[in-house]
C-alpha cells in the first residue's frame, strides 16, 4: 500500500506562477479528482507529482521518502491530445508501448491490460479507426502496462460524451477498488464528482480538499465571500 | 564494345532502384512523425553545401550532407520551439538556404548545373552516386534496426518518449542525417526538388490502413519502386526527363489513393 504527499508545492514557468504552496495527500485505494479551471495548474501537478519537473518550492514523497529514486511507482496518463492517433498502429502496438523497459518483453501482459479497460476485441483495430472513448480506453490500458501502485490520469474524460464518461469512471473505479490509487483531473464540476472519494479543487492554491460534499461547501463558501452575499 | 558502353544503362538502373526504396521508406517514418516540412528545409539547405565544397574543391555530395544536416539541426531547434510561427520561421529559413546557395554560385565563381540539381540527371548516373545512394541505405537500415521501436514511440506520444528515457532529441537528429544523406544521394536520379515527391506520394499510398510503421515502409517501398522503374523505363523508350517524369508519375499515383473515412 503506498501513499503519495504534496507538502507546499509551489512552481512558476519563467516568471508565471502557476501553483502556490499546494499541499495535498492520495491515500491508498482512492479515487481522488482534481478539479479546476482552465490554467489552474492541473497538469503541471500531475507532472510534478510523476516527478517530471522538480518543484521550486516543496517536496513530494511516497510512503514518507522522497519521490527521487522512487518514480516509477506513479505512472501518468497523459493528455489525449498528445498522442498522435494518425500514426500507423494497432491498439496492442500502442500498449505493448508502455512497457517500462524494452528488453523485458514480459513484464507486463498485454491482453490483461486491455481486457481490465474492456477493449480485447479491439487489439488489432488501428488507432485512427477508434472513438474518443476508446482511445482513452487504450490510453488507460497502456499506463496500466506500467507496474505501478499511483495513476495519474490527465483530463481522461476531456470531449466524452455523458454514457462514455460514465463507462470510463467505472473502469478507474474498479481500479480504486483493487487498492490501486487513482488521481483523475478535470473540467467536470457537476454530480459526476459524487463518483470520487476524494476532491481536490484546484486554481494554483488548494481551495478545497476532502469528500466531494466538503469541497462543494468549501466551495460555496469561497463563492459566497466573492459575492460578499455574506455581508 | 567495351562493358561500359554496351551496360550505359546498369547504374542509372541501379540508382532507380535503390532510390525509389529509401525515399518512401524514409518519407513514411518522416510524414508518421509530422515532419514533412523538415523534409523541404533539408532538402533546400543542401544547396549552400554543394556550391562551398565545389568552391573548395572537394566532393560535392560531402558539402551536401554537411549542410543538409545544418538544416536538419535549424528545424530540429525550431521544431523544439512548436509555437505557432513555427512553419512560418521553416519556410522562412527553407527559402533563405536556396537563396544563399544562388547568391554563393556567382560569388565564387562556380559552375553548378541548377537544373540537374533541381530536377536530376539519371541517365548520367555514375559509380559514386550509386555508393552513395548504398551509403545512405545502409544508415538508414541500421537506424531501424537499432532505433525502430523508440522512433515509434516518439512519433506516437513525444513527451511519453521522453519520460521513458528515450533521447528523443539524439534519434530525431540521426533521421535528419539519415534525410540529409538520402536527400544528396537520390540528387542524382530525381533531384533536390523532386525527391520530395518520391518521399510524399508513395507514403501516402503505404500508410493506407497499414497496422505498423514497418508495414508502412514496406508497402510504401514497393509503391516506390514500382513509380520509378515504370518511370526509368518510359523515359528511356521516349526520350524524356526520367527525374521530372518520376514526379509527375508521383502526383498521377494519388489517383489511387481512397477516401479516408471519419470516425
Amino acid at each position: 500500500m503506498v501513499d503519495l504527499r504534496a507538502e507546499n508545492l509551489s512552481f512558476a514557468y519563467e516568471s508565471q506562477s502557476v501553483l502556490e504552496d499546494v499541499s495535498i495527500a492520495l491515500l491508498p485505494g482512492t479515487l481522488t479528482a482534481l478539479v479546476g479551471p482552465n490554467g489552474a495548474g492541473k497538469s503541471t501537478l500531475l507532472r510534478l507529482l510523476k516527478g517530471e519537473n522538480q518543484p521550486h518550492k516543496g517536496k513530494v514523497t511516497i510512503n514518507g521518502k522522497s519521490l527521487t529514486g522512487n518514480c516509477d511507482q506513479v505512472a501518468l496518463m497523459p493528455q489525449r491530445t498528445s498522442i498522435n492517433w494518425n500514426f500507423p498502429i494497432t491498439v496492442e502496438g500502442l500498449v505493448e508501448l508502455g512497457r517500462v523497459n524494452y528488453s523485458q518483453p514480459t513484464c507486463c501482459d498485454i491482453a490483461a491490460c486491455l481486457q481490465r479497460v474492456g477493449i480485447s476485441e479491439l487489439a488489432e483495430r488501428r488507432l485512427d479507426s477508434l472513438s474518443g472513448g476508446q482511445q482513452q480506453r487504450t490510453l488507460l490500458a497502456k499506463t496500466l502496462m506500467r507496474p505501478a501502485s499511483i495513476y495519474l490520469l490527465d483530463e481522461p474524460c476531456s470531449s466524452l460524451d455523458p454514457p462514455t464518461r460514465e463507462q470510463f469512471l467505472r473502469i478507474v473505479r474498479q481500479l480504486a477498488d483493487s487498492g490501486l490509487t487513482v488521481f483523475v483531473s478535470s473540467h467536470d464540476w457537476g454530480k459526476s464528482l459524487n463518483t470520487y472519494d476524494k476532491v481536490v479543487a484546484l486554481d494554483k492554491r488548494v481551495l478545497g480538499f476532502g469528500s466531494p460534499e466538503e469541497v462543494q461547501e468549501q466551495l460555496d463558501s469561497i463563492t459566497c465571500m466573492g459575492n460578499h452575499c455574506c455581508d | 564494345m567495351s562493358f561500359s558502353i554496351q551496360h550505359w544503362w546498369l547504374f542509372p538502373f541501379l540508382l532507380t532502384v535503390f532510390t525509389g526504396i529509401l525515399c518512401p521508406a524514409i518519407g513514411t517514418v518522416l510524414i508518421a512523425h509530422k515532419r514533412l516540412l523538415q523534409v523541404n528545409l533539408i532538402s533546400h539547405s543542401v544547396l549552400p553545401g554543394l556550391a562551398l565544397a565545389l568552391a573548395l574543391g572537394i566532393d560535392p555530395g560531402i558539402g551536401g550532407v554537411i549542410s543538409g544536416l545544418v538544416g536538419a539541426l535549424v528545424a530540429e531547434r525550431l521544431s523544439m520551439k512548436r509555437n505557432e510561427d513555427f512553419e512560418a520561421v521553416m519556410n522562412t529559413v527553407l527559402a533563405g538556404s536556396l537563396g544563399l546557395g544562388v547568391l554563393m554560385i556567382p560569388l565564387f565563381g562556380i559552375r553548378i548545373d541548377l537544373e540537374a540539381v533541381l530536377f536530376g540527371d539519371l541517365l548520367t548516373a555514375n559509380l559514386s552516386d550509386l555508393v552513395r545512394t548504398l551509403i545512405s541505405f545502409i544508415v538508414f537500415s541500421f537506424l531501424m534496426v537499432f532505433g525502430y521501436r523508440q522512433l515509434v514511440h516518439i512519433g506516437l506520444d513525444p513527451e511519453g518518449a521522453a519520460g521513458s528515457d528515450i533521447k528523443v532529441s539524439y534519434l530525431r537528429l540521426a533521421l535528419g542525417f539519415a534525410t540529409a544523406l538520402a536527400i544528396v544521394s537520390s540528387m542524382s536520379a530525381v533531384g533536390v526538388i523532386l525527391v520530395i515527391a518520391l518521399l510524399s506520394s508513395p507514403t501516402l499510398l503505404g500508410l493506407v490502413q497499414a497496422s505498423s510503421l514497418r508495414i508502412a515502409m514496406l508497402r510504401a517501398s514497393l509503391f516506390g519502386l514500382l513509380i520509378s522503374l515504370v518511370g526509368f523505363f518510359t523515359a528511356i523508350t521516349f526520350n524524356l526527363a526520367p527525374g521530372p517524369l518520376i514526379a509527375v508519375l508521383c502526383v498521377a499515383s494519388l489517383g489511387f489513393l481512397p477516401r479516408k473515412k471519419h470516425h
